[in-house]
């Protein structure tokens, strides 16, 4: 945050210092700024309907949020409604559906995530050897992304993972690892919940990676393998390091989607075999629009957008201190 | 099937199909004093003109100029609805806007809108499990004052007491009706009958025999499942079979005390059996199955019974998509170990919005009685110009006319199971109905769902599912 400021502050004073120089595309420069700093009044005006809207609809909507969640507001039972300060917090404490929900969310958060980038690089790698059909592939690894996830979670249950009927249960059964209850058995219900978001997002961590080595020089990697690097050491110590703004942003994203998951899993598993694939956000959904206790769901989402912050933040904090 | 979420794609386009071969024969045959349309008119009914509706000798202008908003979900027994609504704004000159939301998301929707008294819907398509909730919470008005109205209402043309009993008694509470019931479904045995022949098989009469003709079609290793019933965790979904073995099985859902007793013998009893069907004679992957997976694994032949809606028929009938279609057997549901059936008592009603002015109410009731009219509903389903003529009719005394079995006969003894389930097989009490329903019925269907993939037994699932629902109605 606080290089762009400088940056910022080095363009403005910039063409003042340079104003006697006589060059005229500064002298341009520096009356386009004058006439900027004269309009600021005007351009500040202009931007407040987008302000307003945006504060109307985030901002207000999430202290309405933060209000609703230190109330008893049950549609089931209005009577009892009313202010209740932070009991909807304390009941959260010892609620142990959340606390598996979180847990769930936490095992499926980091593992999607560690899933998405290592087979990501991986991928960006490989077919940026290829000499042919590159465009073919990312035009490819495009379709999953398109899909809209109820339509993924409806394909894997129906088509993909369903025993007796389903594609990957045939493969199975062909690799001799015979036929298994991949959404209806609790053991493996997580892992295939795993495996479905893996496939939709990683060709986005893909398209990021293959971008982004797409500018590593060639000339650093050609030098390196001249003073005798093998392709793993090239890859380890050029590579990755360069990555790494790559690697950080397609974390923070996935991460933050990943906590958020919801519309493929519901689909596929309804949060089930009984709360076996529950993500938080499919639990404070049945809390709040299944259960109608729009309170303490309040209180559970109010949970989770702090934790949600507090990874993000820390994310954040870490690519500083690596940059 | 209504019940369930994200299916309506498919129901639409299973259904567009739905008797196109009978439909032919059912539309030419219609009662005196109508006009035929046009042959080939894929628009509106093939009846014309106002004259059964001025029959009525009520003023349908009472509420000229005011206009209405109704959500439905997208289907087509509400599309045929929507598709006659020109006639009713000519017939009234009440101007309606319709609005389809997805039967997921209907009821949210719904609520947000009542329980902020925003006044949006002035009406909608109401699940009956939620009237007790709304009439907790006053959110939509009783009907008698609209019904009792000579201006507005000719009891004897509306004959409100020929919708099906059990349909208007899910929309009352303490005897005052709150909604009318436009369309509704039962759920009916379904078998194949060219299996039954090969193994010389009777419908079943009784649980126990559903389940032996299931082990006696079964044969995994040739692909083919003795039975199905849904297993996805969901209200609308296991909670929708759940609830009919439950009842037969003798449970109660609460005592004199209003204390929750699903943990009785009966409610474990029913799950035992719920539990061992499943594991013991259905596919695997059935603990995820909705209806429309349950039919269409019926369709490729991969299944030689399941309970279901007798509207699911639809999907099996259609010859390009199934290979059963000319092998198919409907039966009532069996009977528990006391003798008693239950079927679903599922039906989409239209209440009145409480919070908007009398004058809109006044036109919500004229568009209410419309459309659950005798008139309409023949209009919407075997007089109807589209191909899809409408099951779920409301009234008893269409599914008497000829016309009506004609258009949506679906294979050996579906009419007489569906009519006489919707006579004798009613339960009020097929689901609790409590304000609570929503989180009851949600909580339920997890901990039947855990009974169902082995994580508990069913007796520890109901143990748990009766402190659950003790915790609900104390909070």
């Amino acid at each position: 945050m606080t290089r762009p400021e400088t940056q910022l502050r080095n363009v403005t004073v910039g063409p003042d210092q340079h104003a006697s120089t006589g060059d005229p595309g500064r002298r341009l420069r520096a009356r386009l700024s004058a006439t900027f700093d004269r309009e600021r009044p005007f351009a500040a005006l202009m931007v407040v309907p987008g302000i307003v809207v945006l504060a109307l609809t985030t901002t207000l909507p999430l202290l309405y949020l933060v209000g609703t969640s230190l109330f008893r507001y049950d549609l089931t039972a209005p009577a009892g409604n009313g202010f209740i300060g932070f009991d909807n917090y304390v009941r959260l404490a010892s609620d142990e559906r959340f606390w598996d929900s979180l847990r769930l969310s936490a095992v499926f958060t980091a593992s999607t995530v560690i899933l998405q980038v290592s087979i990501g690089i991986g991928l960006a790698v490989l077919v940026e050897r290829m000499s042919r059909g590159r465009a073919l592939v990312r035009m490819a690894a495009l379709l999953p992304i398109l899909l809209a996830p109820v339509v993924v979670g409806l394909i894997w249950r129906s088509l993909m993972l369903t025993p007796d009927f389903g594609i990957v249960n045939y493969l199975s059964t062909v690799l001799g690892l015979g036929s298994r209850n991949w959404l209806g058995d609790p053991s493996l219900a997580l892992g295939s919940v795993v495996v479905m978001h893996t496939w939709q997002w990683t060709p986005f961590a893909y398209l990021i990676f293959s971008a982004s080595l797409a500018t590593v020089p060639r000339e650093i990697l050609e030098a390196a393998e001249v003073d005798g690097a093998n392709a793993w050491q090239r890859f380890w110590t050029i590579v990755v390091p360069l990555l790494r703004p790559a690697i950080v942003v397609v974390v923070i994203f996935r991460t933050v989607v990943a906590l958020s998951a919801f519309d493929a899993v519901y689909a596929a598993t309804g949060g089930g075999p009984g709360t076996a694939t529950e993500l938080v956000d499919i639990y404070i959904f049945r809390v709040s629009f299944q259960q109608l206790s729009l309170g303490y769901g309040s209180a559970l989402a109010v949970a989770m957008l702090v934790i949600t912050l507090a990874v993000t933040l820390v994310f954040l904090k870490m690519r500083r201190a690596a940059a | 099937m209504r019940n369930g979420t994200g299916n309506l794609a498919r129901q639409g386009l299973t259904r567009r199909t739905f008797l196109q071969g009978s439909a032919a024969t059912g539309v030419t045959a219609l009662a005196g004093g109508s006009v035929l349309a046009g042959c080939g008119d894929d628009e509106g009914s093939t009846r014309e003109g106002t004259e059964e509706y001025d029959q009525a000798g009520i003023d349908w202008r009472a509420a000229e100029g005011q206009t209405i908003n109704v959500a439905v979900i997208p289907a087509t027994y509400f599309g045929n609805l929507l598709e006659l609504i020109p006639e009713f704004e000519e017939l009234t000159g009440i101007s309606v806007n319709s609005e389809e939301i997805p039967p997921g998301e209907i009821r949210a929707e719904v609520i947000r809108d009542l329980s902020t008294g925003a006044g949006n819907y002035h009406t909608h398509a109401a699940d009956p499990m939620y009237y007790p909730l709304y009439v907790a919470n006053g959110w939509v008005d009783a009907l008698e004052p609209y019904l009792d109205d000579q201006d507005l209402t000719n009891p004897e043309w509306f004959a409100h007491e020929d919708i099906f009993q059990m349909w208007r008694e899910a929309t009352q509470i303490d005897g005052v009706t709150y909604g009318i019931p436009y369309d509704g479904e039962v759920t009916v045995q379904v078998y194949r009958t060219d299996l039954f022949d090969e193994h010389g098989l009777k419908p079943a009469e009784t649980f126990d025999e559903f389940r032996s003709n299931a082990e006696a079609m079964h044969v995994p290793d040739d692909r083919l499942w003795g039975a199905a019933l849904r297993g996805f965790p969901g209200a609308g979904q296991n909670m929708y079979i759940y609830p009919s073995l439950f009842r037969a099985f003798g449970g109660e859902w609460f005592d004199d005390g209003g204390n929750p007793t699903v943990n009785s013998d009966a409610g474990v009893a029913a799950l035992e059996y719920y539990v061992s069907l499943l594991n013991d004679l259905a596919p695997d992957g059935v603990v995820n199955w909705n209806w429309p997976d349950i039919a269409d694994a019926f369709a490729i032949g991969t299944l030689g019974s399941y309970i279901d809606a007798h509207s699911s028929a639809a999907v099996l009938q259609d010859e390009e998509t199934s290979v059963v279609a000319d092998s198919l057997g409907f039966a009532r549901w069996p009977a528990g170990p006391d003798g008693r059936r239950v079927t679903s008592i599922w039906n989409w009603s239209f209440p009145i919005n409480a919070a908007v002015s009398d004058d809109d109410k006044r036109a919500t009731w004229l568009f209410i009685q419309w459309a659950t009219s005798r008139e309409t509903q023949v209009r919407t389903s075997y007089a109807f110009a589209g191909e899809t003529k409408r099951s779920g009719v409301n009234r008893e005394s269409i599914w008497d006319e000829d016309e009506h079995r004609e258009a949506v006969d679906a294979g050996e003894g579906f009419i007489d199971a569906a009519l006489t389930s919707l006579q004798e097989d009613t339960d009020l009490d097929w689901r609790p109905r409590v304000p609570e329903w929503p989180a009851i019925g949600d909580e339920l269907a997890v901990l039947i769902q855990e009974a169902l993939t082995g994580q508990v037994t069913p007796e520890q699932a109901m143990e748990q599912a009766n402190n659950q629902i003790e915790r609900i109605l104390e909070s």
